[in-house]
């Protein structure tokens, strides 16, 4: 049962990581105020403390006093969606944390231990499985469908979108082979709107789940690709449908490839808002239906985007909207993120569940989403609720009140539609 | 300074097999993250001497049942235990000195029994004030204990800790909130303690009254596993003034007249001495910057019925007015008051300062991470203005001496119970940059916590109002403070707690046991 620190990698790996993060982690050992701990999706379910935001710090310092090696707490950061709550929720980030050039930055610290863990060996099997596979067949193993780069663009089919183009659009993994109406929906959207976008020659996976899960290497060796194909292509735009995505774009890549990285990153709820204002997209068929929305955490929380999908939900006539303000959605999560889903996912559906149970205190009967990896824990939580909440993507809804049918699969899951 | 614990330890090989049988597999932790994880509190921690506080094992129980089965066992086998809840203390009830079983209660978080009729609701100790409120919305109602780790402390550790609320003026404190809990003695006997025999009185008087025995004894005397707590209607409004003033000691008077208004919606008056002004100038990014001659800074807040507030409100205006304070306007007043609780946490960093000893030569100016004392003695209105000079001129003394430690300034808080007046809580922040501790700094450190605290008691104090006086240096003087009663506390340790398993070490309750069998 017992293991020695050190026995592991080497003492001067383990030193130069401490010496990087010691101090930051201190900002917050120090204060061990934990107001992080309630907005934290993990910790709420768990209530364990090994996975709150605090911990992740104080182990780090714990590793610098000798006392514990990453092989100790590597499979502790598994416990973290990398929704950033934690960041916008500490003292030290709302008071004093840009004065003093020490901002708390949690998800840092944990994509760092998750690092540093893969290079000393100290591997979680379902993540190895996972980034292994998304290397292989060049996309993540999406469940239940066949993932290759021939059936890459087929949930395009007869749409007549060309290869190539200034602006490209970006289609996750989860969206290109699982749920294809949602990017369906939003080519289709696209085209009424006189956008014009192309597609990608070759579609690699972006190479965020493999950076989030600590695997540096093959997450550079996946975005390397796609931005050889967005140069090859012309390409200058990249329109991105899904949150992960945009965080990838706009915060790894330029983290893997400095001030090279140029290219402009839209993200879709954006660039919709904006058609909508400037009536280049009408939304006219009613949808009667009573709806809150989530906040995908990447776009809420770490990105800010809140605004855009509120002005989207409130421009589609007959919506029964009933908002829950996004400052109080820091402490919501679906539990999809940061592939705590792939190791933990009794923990992202306990997540989802209680998600879904804020839902259901408003008597709505549509949960709105703006993240494709999200829709599916939610869509199980929401399939066990008593009446049943339906989970919709919001851009799916932009369509079908556009008046565009759209085809493609929606859900697979169990009791959901085909 | 490498040393590593085992895992398990001999200890947690002893209990392991009969906790798993207790709480399954799942709820008994040994892994070392696990156990230094939940070591230290807020309160300044000899980070040298981590391991000296490390308990054996952590359990995550879920109801008073396991808990009876747990503090059974740790009795049989002589066992230290230590209850946790949230881990926010600024004293150190919740950091082990003999190692030991770590009793989490994080997961005794249920709310039962909302009894929208009597205003009362009955928690787990598990439950954090925030989110028991968040529930309470709905119904009009709130539970208005509310300290400044409001969004992260759980009423489990308010109990032990006998907390202060900063609207206690208006509302009362955690004592007066907490009508009556259920507690596992150390011994394994459930008791249930309050007002009478009733679970939602507020007041009774058959016989003697052991509810108050059981608010801030530090984990000594048992575990709370269950309290049922006063509710109060939803304020219906809320006024927050900020004053400034060219002076301490016009503050000083003008604090008094606050204090004193008589206005029943007043929640609270919190006075800024100038060293507290300055340090926010210096180092807090969210202060609203204000002219030089704002120097000493008074806070007060009302709560009620919008009949009682709007006038009342009137006439804090005019107290403030006449008493020489300077109205900061709406956006100070109610920005800085919807932000008090993470403005009180704010002490992250410190600064080095200039001509001070130690590391601190040649880096004046330097921030540096530090962790923050808060001392929090309850001291006599008229006592405040000498306190204050003796206190600020401890940490001097220390700050240049030492270099690792940094000033943070002063606050007074009006802390008796509906009685805003005559006693406050005094608060001087003082930060300790915990990566140059050693058995040096730390010793000294310790004296100047005694030292504060013996200022405390020389002025007719309490060394604490709220945080517990159990830290290391401040709580020597605790048998000075308390004389006899002191005495009377150790029988009573004794007795109920016949193998010292409770938290031992605390409140040198060891001397209880001493000379025994």
């Amino acid at each position: 049962m017992d293991h020695m620190p050190n026995g592991l990698g080497n003492g001067k790996a383990h030193e130069a990581f401490v010496a990087e993060w010691r101090d930051k982690a201190y900002g917050c050992f120090s204060s061990g105020h934990k107001f992080c701990r309630n907005v934290c999706p993990v910790m709420q379910v768990t209530r364990n403390e090994n996975h709150s935001p605090t911990a992740f710090h104080a182990n780090v310092v714990a590793m610098e006093q000798g006392h514990i090696t990453v092989e100790d707490v590597a499979e502790d950061y598994v416990h973290c969606t990398q929704c950033g709550a934690c960041e916008l929720r500490c003292p030290n980030t709302l008071m004093a944390g840009e004065f003093y050039r020490a901002r708390t930055r949690t998800v840092d610290v944990v994509k760092a231990m998750r690092a540093f863990a893969v290079e000393q060996g100290v591997e979680q099997p379902n993540w190895k499985r996972w980034v292994e596979a998304t290397v292989d067949a060049k996309n993540e193993p999406v469940l239940d469908v066949p993932v290759s780069q021939d059936n890459v663009r087929n949930w395009a089919k007869d749409l007549d979108i060309p290869v190539g183009g200034e602006t490209i659009m970006f289609v996750d993994c989860e969206a290109a082979f699982y749920r294809t109406s949602l990017p369906r929906a939003i080519a289709q959207v696209l085209q009424l709107a006189g956008v014009q976008f192309g597609l990608m020659r070759e579609q690699w996976c972006c190479g965020g789940p493999a950076r989030e899960m600590g695997y540096n290497e093959q997450s550079r060796f996946l975005a390397q690709h796609n931005v050889d194909d967005w140069r090859a292509i012309g390409a200058k735009r990249i329109i991105t449908i899904e949150p992960h995505d945009y965080v990838h774009f706009t915060e790894d890549y330029p983290w893997h490839f400095g001030d090279d990285f140029d290219f402009e990153i839209v993200h879709i709820l954006d660039l919709v808002a904006e058609l909508i204002d400037e009536g280049r997209l009408q939304l006219t068929q009613p949808i009667n239906r009573v709806a809150t929305y989530h906040d995908p955490c990447r776009l809420n929380k770490r990105k800010g985007i809140h605004e855009a999908p509120r002005k989207i939900l409130r421009a589609i006539p007959g919506l029964d909207f009933r908002d829950v303000d996004h400052v109080t959605q820091w402490s919501y999560c679906s539990g999809a993120g940061g592939g705590l889903m792939i190791e933990k996912p009794e923990i992202t559906a306990a997540i989802s569940e209680q998600r879904l149970e804020r839902a259901a205190e408003l008597e709505v009967d549509l949960l709105v989403s703006a993240c494709v990896w999200s829709e599916r824990p939610l869509t199980t939580a929401g399939l066990a609720q008593s009446p049943q909440i339906e989970v919709r993507d919001i851009m799916e809804m932009v369509a079908e009140s556009a008046g565009i049918a759209v085809e493609g699969v929606r859900e697979l899951a169990e009791g959901g539609m085909a | 300074m490498t040393s590593v614990l085992p895992s398990p330890t001999p200890v947690a090989e002893r209990v392991y097999d009969e906790l798993v049988d207790i709480l399954g597999e799942a709820n008994v932790l040994v892994d070392r993250p696990a156990r230094y994880n939940r070591t230290r509190v807020p309160s300044p921690f000899p980070v040298h001497r981590w391991n000296d506080h490390v308990p054996d094992v952590v359990v995550l129980p879920e109801s008073t049942e396991q808990v009876v089965e747990i503090v059974k066992l740790a009795n049989r086998t002589k066992t230290p235990i230590v209850p946790r809840a949230a881990g926010t203390g600024l004293a150190d009830g919740a950091v082990p000195l003999r190692h030991g079983i770590l009793l989490d209660v994080k997961r005794m978080n249920r709310i039962w029994d909302l009894d929208t009729q009597n205003y009362t609701v009955n928690v787990g100790p598990g439950v954090n004030m925030l989110k028991l409120n968040e529930f309470l919305q709905p119904h009009g109602l709130f539970y208005p204990d509310n300290p400044a780790s409001y969004p992260c402390s759980m009423v489990g550790g308010r109990i032990g800790t006998s907390g202060w609320s900063l609207i206690g003026a208006r509302y009362g404190h955690t004592k007066d909130l907490v009508l009556s809990m259920e507690v596992v003695l150390p011994t394994g006997e459930v008791i249930e303690v309050g007002s009478g025999g009733g679970r939602k009185l507020r007041k009774a008087s058959t016989a003697l009254t052991l509810k108050e025995l059981f608010f801030g004894h530090q984990g000594t005397l048992g575990i709370t596993t269950n309290a049922t707590l006063s509710l109060h209607p939803r304020p219906e409004a809320e006024f927050a003034a900020f004053f400034a003033y060219p002076d301490y000691d016009t503050a000083y008077r003008s604090c008094g007249a606050l204090s004193k208004s008589g206005l029943a919606s007043m929640a609270g008056v919190v006075l800024f001495d100038e060293r507290k002004l300055d340090y926010l100038r210096r180092d807090d990014e969210a202060y609203i910057e204000q002219p030089s001659d704002v120097v000493a800074v008074n806070a007060v807040a009302l709560y009620g019925t919008e009949d009682e507030v709007v006038p009342a409100a009137r006439r804090i205006l005019q107290i403030g007015y006449d008493t020489g304070g300077r109205y900061l306007g709406d956006e100070v007043s109610q920005g800085d008051w919807a932000a008090r609780h993470d403005r009180y946490a704010i002490p992250l960093h410190g600064r080095l300062r200039e001509g001070a000893g130690g590391p601190a030569v040649g880096r004046a100016g330097q921030v540096v991470p530090m962790s923050w004392h808060c001392e929090d003695a309850a001291i006599n209105y008229t006592e405040l203005p000498a306190v204050r000079e003796k206190w600020h001129a401890i940490a001097d003394r220390y700050i240049e001496r030492y270099g690792i430690f940094d000033d943070w300034g002063m606050f007074a808080y009006t802390n008796g119970s509906h009685s805003p007046y005559g006693d406050y809580l005094v608060e001087i922040d003082i930060g300790i940059w915990e990566q140059e501790l050693n058995d040096e700094n730390w010793a000294a450190w310790t004296a100047c916590k005694k030292e504060i605290a013996q200022v405390a008691i020389d002025h007719g104090g309490s060394i604490t109002a709220c945080h517990g006086a159990t830290r290391a240096g401040e709580v020597d003087l605790v048998p000075q403070e308390l004389g006899g009663a002191f005495e009377v506390m150790k029988s009573i340790k004794r007795m109920l707690d016949p193998n010292n398993i409770m938290n031992p070490g605390k409140y040198l309750f060891d001397q209880a046991y001493e000379g025994a069998p």
